[in-house]
């Protein structure tokens, strides 16, 4: 009965909000009775009032009706409302900006969960004070009614000061003296200047960081949990699997700093494995064993940089038609999603992508072949567990050009191969998989066996080469000879300049299926163009020769 | 709050402003040595630049921030950087100055430089060479280690620093008390004055040398 009555205010403050809030893209709210909840759930249900998992924001009707003796309902829904729109539409408004935030305030506080609330403080403060500084809205009053632990009696000075509104937090309430200092200091910081957040995140964490080890030390002293937030918890459950997607991207090209990410990665490991990423069970697989940053970090980063492949003419023919069914995992393109098996649904392990086939037809049509990326992993080259390593970077922007184009990546990762430093793979289009191996990391001499890429190349006319190496190769002389016999594309990437290279580039300067380009930044990677073969691009060039 | 931002903003730029010039006159060639004529000198520019400025203790605490963390400021030299702060917290209008310093990454040297009497100043966390130097009846509190050279000709005042201290402790001191929670590594060739650790008077005492390294 309460529910349906809480959704009667919801639908008739909704336009209202909307409007408010410029009309953002977020479903209606709905209403949670206290007898939904599930059994698991923590006990303080009523201490909680609005929750967002995605877009979705949640009203929990026992809050509402805990809070009726204070204030009108229709004010504690609005006021709840009012929070959790500003989220999506101020702060944090996206999970690259979370991310980023969190690890901000990591530097300062050093801890992981101490670094969490920090975060989770801070956007609460500018959602609530753009909110009240930008829009006509009862989250103050929310505040003045609000069961209050130390901190937020801080916070709600905090709002005290900077709102100018009375909140009736008496000074005495306070208590000791430092904690008008630590409102005061908090008071200078410029919340709603989005372009100063990680600074101000900074001088935020180290402000309150006492009085949060402070209320770790009591809640260690009680043996339970703290406060719950009556605004609701941020955590990844707010953001889609897109969003998380895109976030991660955008972090990984942002930090551009393998520890980093790492870092903020593996903080999040529980969260980020819930949303699919656990690399064990396969990406898109529910929940795995673990995530592996590393890998995600070159998965994430290489997003960001898109290699164009030249097509090739090939022997099959007609047009692609929907063939069989793949389960679809995070990072696959969304266009090939079968909506009717996966019910509209976008949720890794369950929704389902289409896998298309080329149907017979008459004609050569043009394509993309398959690739081998044969990788250096010797001691020459840069661990890409310690830190940012071009080559993989590189090879992970080749592997991304040929899997959206729907051919198969297969990999040779080499170091002292003769002696056993070497991992092979087969032909696959699964990606965590060809990310493992151009991940691993030999650290040894540097020799190639060229009797195992024989059967990787053999009977395949139409197989791209991806060579990526710094060329201080033992046995170089065997290589050039084995590139001069086959009339595959290769595309051959040398991570800085030394004679070797030169060796290389000289004696294929006349071969026209061989493509070499040098790497020393990352702006550099963008400008290779796999599967160049110089007639193909210019053919009026090779028809002069 | 535009208000409390605007004004705190107005007037970080003004302590910015007074530390690039102090050193575009004093360490124009990014090297700055620590001798008795170079820091009175320097101090007598940050003097000139600090005393029209209104500000309080936080403003003072966010400059030591703004000088590792934002790109604003030029560079930290950490020389002039400590003699301007000293010269910030001498010039303050509060008698009682505390300065949470216990995030910040760098050491900040010659803090306390001059401190007069009546002023209390409390910085949290550690504090490099220098510190408390020509003290001039003031209290200076570390909650954190110092490091070389503390103390080193102070006329009166105190100094209590609570966990350890460098060499050349109290160096040419004419009066004034040193306390030392910690360990004291070394005395240096104190005149006049006392030197305490953990509440042992250890100057004037049996100490054989200066710097005896405990």
């Amino acid at each position: 009965m309460e529910k349906q009555n809480f959704q009667s205010i919801i639908e008739q403050i909704w336009p209202k909000l909307k409007k408010k809030h410029l009309y953002p893209e977020i479903p209606m709210p709905r209403v949670r009775e206290a007898s939904e909840k599930k059994e698991d759930e923590p006990t303080e249900d009523e201490d909680v009032g609005l929750e967002m998992k995605q877009k979705q924001l949640t009203i929990n009707g026992a809050f509402v009706l805990q809070m009726k003796d204070k204030m009108p309902q229709e004010k504690v829904i609005e006021a709840l409302l009012d929070h959790g729109i500003t989220h999506y539409t101020f702060c944090p408004w996206d999970f690259h900006t979370h991310l980023r935030l969190y690890a901000a305030a990591k530097k300062v506080v050093g801890d992981k969960e101490l670094a969490k609330q920090v975060s989770n403080h801070f956007i609460d403060v500018i959602a609530d004070t753009h909110c009240v500084k930008k829009r006509s809205t009862e989250i103050p009053e929310l505040h003045r009614n609000l069961k209050k632990g130390m901190i937020d009696e801080v916070i709600a000075s905090l709002y005290e000061r900077i709102w100018g509104i009375d909140l009736g937090i008496s000074p005495s309430k306070l208590g000791v003296k430092g904690r008008t200092d630590i409102v005061r200091r908090l008071a200078r910081i410029p919340y709603l200047d989005r372009s100063r957040w990680g600074e101000s995140i900074q001088k935020f964490a180290r402000t309150i960081k006492p009085l949060l080890l402070e209320e770790q030390k009591e809640k260690g002293a009680q043996g339970g949990k703290g406060e719950a937030n009556p605004q609701g918890e941020h955590d990844l459950n707010h953001y889609s699997s897109e969003e998380i997607d895109q976030g991660l991207r955008d972090y990984a090209r942002q930090t551009m700093t393998l520890s980093e990410f790492k870092d903020v990665v593996e903080d999040f490991s529980d969260e980020l494995r819930g949303a699919g990423y656990g690399m064990e069970g396969g990406i898109g697989r529910g929940h795995g064993d673990s995530v592996d940053a590393d890998m995600l970090f070159y998965m994430k980063l290489a997003e960001n940089y898109s290699i164009p492949i030249k097509r090739l003419p090939l022997e099959e023919k007609g047009s692609l038609h929907p063939h069989s069914h793949c389960p679809w995992e995070i990072g696959a393109p969304f266009q090939d999603v079968d909506i009717w098996t996966s019910f509209g649904k976008i949720m890794p392990g369950f929704t389902q992508l289409w896998t298309k086939r080329e149907g017979k037809g008459r004609g050569k049509i043009e394509g993309t072949p398959d690739c081998l990326i044969v990788i250096d992993s010797s001691g020459s080259m840069i661990n890409p567990r310690k830190s940012l390593s071009y080559a993989v970077l590189g090879a992970a922007c080749a592997t991304n050009a040929y899997l959206h184009n729907n051919s198969r990546v297969g990999v040779y990762n080499f170091s002292d191969a003769p002696m056993g430093g070497k991992d092979i793979l087969n032909y696959t289009n699964r990606r965590e998989e060809i990310y493992r191996v151009l991940c691993k990391y030999f650290g040894g001499g540097t020799a190639l066996e060229l009797e195992d890429l024989k059967p990787l190349i053999q009977g395949k006319k139409k197989l791209d080469l991806f060579i990526i190496t710094d060329m201080k190769i033992t046995n170089l002389e065997a290589l050039i000879g084995f590139f001069g016999q086959i009339q595959n594309r290769v595309t051959a990437v040398h991570i800085g300049d030394n004679p070797y290279a030169t060796r290389f580039e000289k004696a294929f300067e006349k071969r026209k299926n061989i493509n070499i380009y040098t790497v020393k930044r990352t702006e550099d990677i963008p400008h290779i163009v796999l599967g160049k073969i110089r007639e193909y691009f210019n053919p009026t060039t090779s028809k002069n020769s | 709050m535009d208000q409390i931002v605007h004004s705190t903003e107005a007037v970080m730029d003004r302590i910015r402003w007074g530390y690039e010039r102090l050193l575009e006159e004093e360490a124009k060639e990014l090297v700055w040595m620590v001798q008795y004529n170079t820091i009175i000198k320097a101090y007598e520019v940050a003097e000139k630049y600090v005393r029209e400025l209104g500000y309080t203790a936080e403003d003072i605490e966010e400059f030591c921030f703004a000088l590792e963390n934002t790109q604003r400021i030029p560079y930290l030299i950490p020389g002039p950087a400590g003699i301007y702060i000293s010269a910030l917290c001498n010039y303050a209008s509060e008698e009682e100055i505390v300065l949470k310093l216990s995030e910040l990454k760098t050491e900040i040297n010659l803090v306390g430089f001059r401190l007069p009497k009546g002023k209390h100043l409390m910085i949290e966390g550690d504090t490099g060479d220098f510190t408390g130097i020509g003290l001039e009846g003031g209290e200076l509190v570390i909650d954190g280690n110092a490091k070389n050279w503390t103390g080193a000709g102070m006329r009166g005042g105190k100094i209590l620093i609570k966990k350890n201290i460098g060499l050349h402790t109290g160096e040419w001191m004419m009066g004034g008390e040193i306390y030392v929670g910690g360990r004291v590594r070394g005395l240096g060739n104190i005149v006049e004055g006392k030197v305490y650790e953990r509440e042992k008077l250890l100057y004037p005492g049996k100490v054989r040398y200066p710097n005896v390294y405990y």
